[in-house]
């Protein structure tokens, strides 16, 4: 990583090869000409702190985007809601792990102190005291302001904080300046700190950049949980849920552009948790067929709702919530498609496939409870099957004996499909029993009587 | 002489192979006495696989369940792969709310088991019914680890076909259609082996109760016999 023509940051196999930070780009190019070298891009990087920022809204509202790529998380609030400060700690990794970035993690009592130690090595000091120690061991030139005096002190012999913390205060601010003295009080708990927090924006939009091409659709997936987590500190701060998602795959630029794909999740339940997005995206992801591949990936809230509290009854339901069934049926939706998770919608219509029908979840046709007296078969036929004539009597199997007396179904003429079925139930000698219909003479042309099995009684 | 320890006093998961397994809570009532009897617990078993082996499907293996799915207080029922569409008003006739019912199809099979077990796995739903024809042993035996877990009825539909193949299902039962009712023979139960069939009868009878016309009386008119008419009615 090349910044002004000087080495700012190498990786393990640039520094095996002997390249250390400061040298120039024909140097390094002389040790190892195979080095991939890429200039420093400083907006991404101001973009990569907020996308942290905006992750790590999950913990905390109060969030603040602190100098060089650091942001400060007040948790003092947060710590009983997830369960303590080593929980806090692995859910903030794991945030820095979604948006893909490394982090070093520091916890300290004051802001200033855990800047401090966020921008040497990271490390946790919770009480004053490991505080004061943890701070002392610190190299002189982490503070700022005191690395314009950086050589006046080497040349003292003062190397760490700890040491510059010891120097008479009156000769260190005649000689520094108030700022160098005003922030080792402040990161010592001496002083008072005043942060302005982050303001995420009103409206939430997120894109990530892939780092290449990318051909199959479930590979996107940890790109789109990079703007999922920012998606749920965003509401956790606005106190919102979602109920509507686009999920947009930008395409490479062939000949001409392609349009986006679009991946719509919409939800019965508005939520605001990133487990159950997650799999809801990966569920679509799944069954997407991309076009050409990928190269950007962007999501755009449509539709958010006022969080609901959840609420906590003192006994938990043994069957789980109404929500938790809500969240079952969009995952079915999600994988299997809407067409495939169905529930009853009976219509009033003495036809039976009519009668029988059957809407998806997700479709909002009023439910108009069926009439509770008509005797029918549990299972109806998608297309009747028309049955064989061994002498008088319809053959399935075994030859059927009409066990009870007829029931006319005349209906249908008005949408011009007219039905004309006398239905008997019939008996085979094996005792199952079957719903068949017989077309009434004179309804169609030949004037033999034509038999149909329709349904099953399960 | 100190009495004899009996096995089923030391603990209740113990029980002699001539004795059924004792009444655990997680059962749900099956509606008929003879049938109940002869059900380790005295019902359907909670958060277990239960293998139904049927003759052919319409042989009365969802009027079996009847009684058991109006006992799960309007809790969802999926029924997952059902080999035809089913009919709400039969439900209604039965006097079950059919609007806790769900159809769930699934394209391919491994869409389907992946639907069973997310559904046994969030545990929302009463009971659900699984047709499918094929399925592999492991497969199965994951479908039961999910449904232990959960407080569902969990039911598999099978052919009779499949009667060999093994399974983990602690109750597999083949079900044959008979006169008003069916015959179950229990492949697989804890408890002794049974040989004969159990004959239940189940209702609605579909013969029964289709009959609602008025039946005609069969028996000839009277004669008309002239001058039969007793002098007083004519005076």
């Amino acid at each position: 990583m090349l910044d002004k023509e000087r080495v700012i940051a190498s990786d393990a196999a640039a520094r095996a090869a002997g390249v250390c930070i400061g040298m120039r780009r024909g140097g390094v190019l002389t040790l190892a000409p195979t080095t991939l070298m890429r200039e420093r891009d400083g907006a991404a990087e101001v973009n990569a702190v907020r996308e942290v920022a905006t992750g790590l809204l999950n913990l905390s509202p109060q969030v603040v985007i602190a100098e060089e790529s650091t942001v400060l998380v007040d948790v003092s609030a947060s710590l009983r809601l997830f369960g303590g400060i080593r929980s806090l700690r692995r859910m903030a990794r794991r945030i820095a792990d979604a948006i893909g970035v490394t982090a070093a993690i520091s916890i300290a009592p004051t802001g200033q102190a855990a800047w401090l130690l966020a921008r040497y090595q990271g490390g946790a000091h919770l009480s004053h005291d490991s505080l004061a120690r943890g701070l002392a061991r610190l190299p002189v030139n982490l503070p700022p302001p005191a690395r314009r005096h950086l050589d006046w002190l080497t040349g003292i012999g003062c190397e760490t904080v700890g040491q510059l913390m010891r120097l008479p205060r009156a000769g260190l601010k005649k000689r520094c300046g108030t700022a160098l003295l005003d922030l080792l009080d402040r990161a010592s708990g001496d002083a008072p700190e005043v942060y302005e927090w982050y303001e995420p924006p009103p409206t939430f939009q997120a894109r990530v950049e892939l780092p290449d091409r990318i051909e199959q659709a479930e590979a996107c997936l940890f790109a789109a949980r990079r703007v999922v987590v920012q998606l749920t500190g965003w509401l956790s701060q606005k106190q919102l849920a979602v109920t509507r998602i686009v999920l947009l795959l930008e395409h490479e630029r062939g000949r001409d552009a392609i349009e986006p794909t679009t991946i719509e999740v919409s939800l019965a339940e508005p939520t605001w948790r990133e487990d159950h997005l997650v799999r809801l995206l990966k569920e679509r992801l799944t069954r997407v067929e991309l076009a050409a591949a990928v190269i950007a990936l962007q999501l755009v809230v449509q539709e958010v709702r006022e969080a609901e509290a959840a609420s906590d009854s003192l006994f938990p339901e043994p069957g789980g919530t109404a929500s938790d069934h809500a969240r079952l049926l969009e995952l079915l939706v999600a994988r299997l498609g809407p067409e495939n998770v169905l529930r009853p919608a009976p219509v009033a219509d003495h036809r039976p496939e009519v009668a029988a029908r059957w809407v998806s979840v997700t479709d909002k046709t009023k439910y108009v409870a069926p009439a509770a007296d008509t005797p029918r078969p549990t299972w109806l036929l998608e297309a009747p099957i028309k049955l064989l004539m061994r002498g008088e009597r319809p053959f399935y199997g075994t030859p059927l004996r009409t066990v009870s007396s007829g029931e006319r179904v005349e209906a249908g003429w008005f949408q011009g499909e007219p039905v004309t079925r006398d239905y008997f139930v019939a008996e085979a000698d094996d005792h199952i029993c079957y719903w068949i219909f017989r077309e009434r003479i004179g309804a169609v042309d030949d004037d033999e009587p034509r038999w149909y099995l329709h349904g099953l009684f399960g | 002489m100190s009495a004899v320890l009996l096995p089923e006093a030391i603990h209740q998961d113990l029980w002699r192979g001539n004795q059924l397994a004792r009444a655990r809570s997680r059962v749900v009532d099956c509606g008929d006495a003879g049938l109940a009897r002869e059900l380790p617990g005295g019902g359907w078993p909670r958060g277990a696989l239960t293998d139904l082996l049927v003759q052919q499907t319409g042989c009365g293996e969802l009027r079996l369940l009847r009684p058991a799915l109006g006992q799960l207080a309007s809790k969802p029922v999926v029924m997952l792969q059902p080999p035809h569409d089913l009919q709400p008003t039969a439900f209604a006739w039965w006097g079950l709310d059919p609007t806790s019912l769900m159809t769930v199809k699934a394209p391919r099979t491994a869409d389907a088991l992946w639907a069973a077990e997310q559904i046994l796995r969030a545990g929302t739903c009463g009971a659900l019914l699984f047709w499918q024809n094929h399925v592999r042993p492991e497969s199965l035996r994951r479908l039961h680890l999910a449904a232990q877990a959960s407080e569902s009825l969990f039911f598999m539909v099978r052919p009779l076909a499949t009667t060999r193949d093994a399974s983990p299902a602690p109750l597999r039962l083949a079900i044959r259609a008979a006169k008003d009712g069916v015959d179950i023979q229990f492949l697989k139960r804890r408890g002794p082996a049974r040989d004969e069939p159990l004959f239940v009868a189940l209702t609605p009878s579909p013969i029964l109760n289709v009959k609602r016309n008025a039946t005609v009386d069969p028996r000839p008119s009277p004669v008309v016999v002239p001058r039969s008419v007793p002098a007083e009615v004519v005076a």
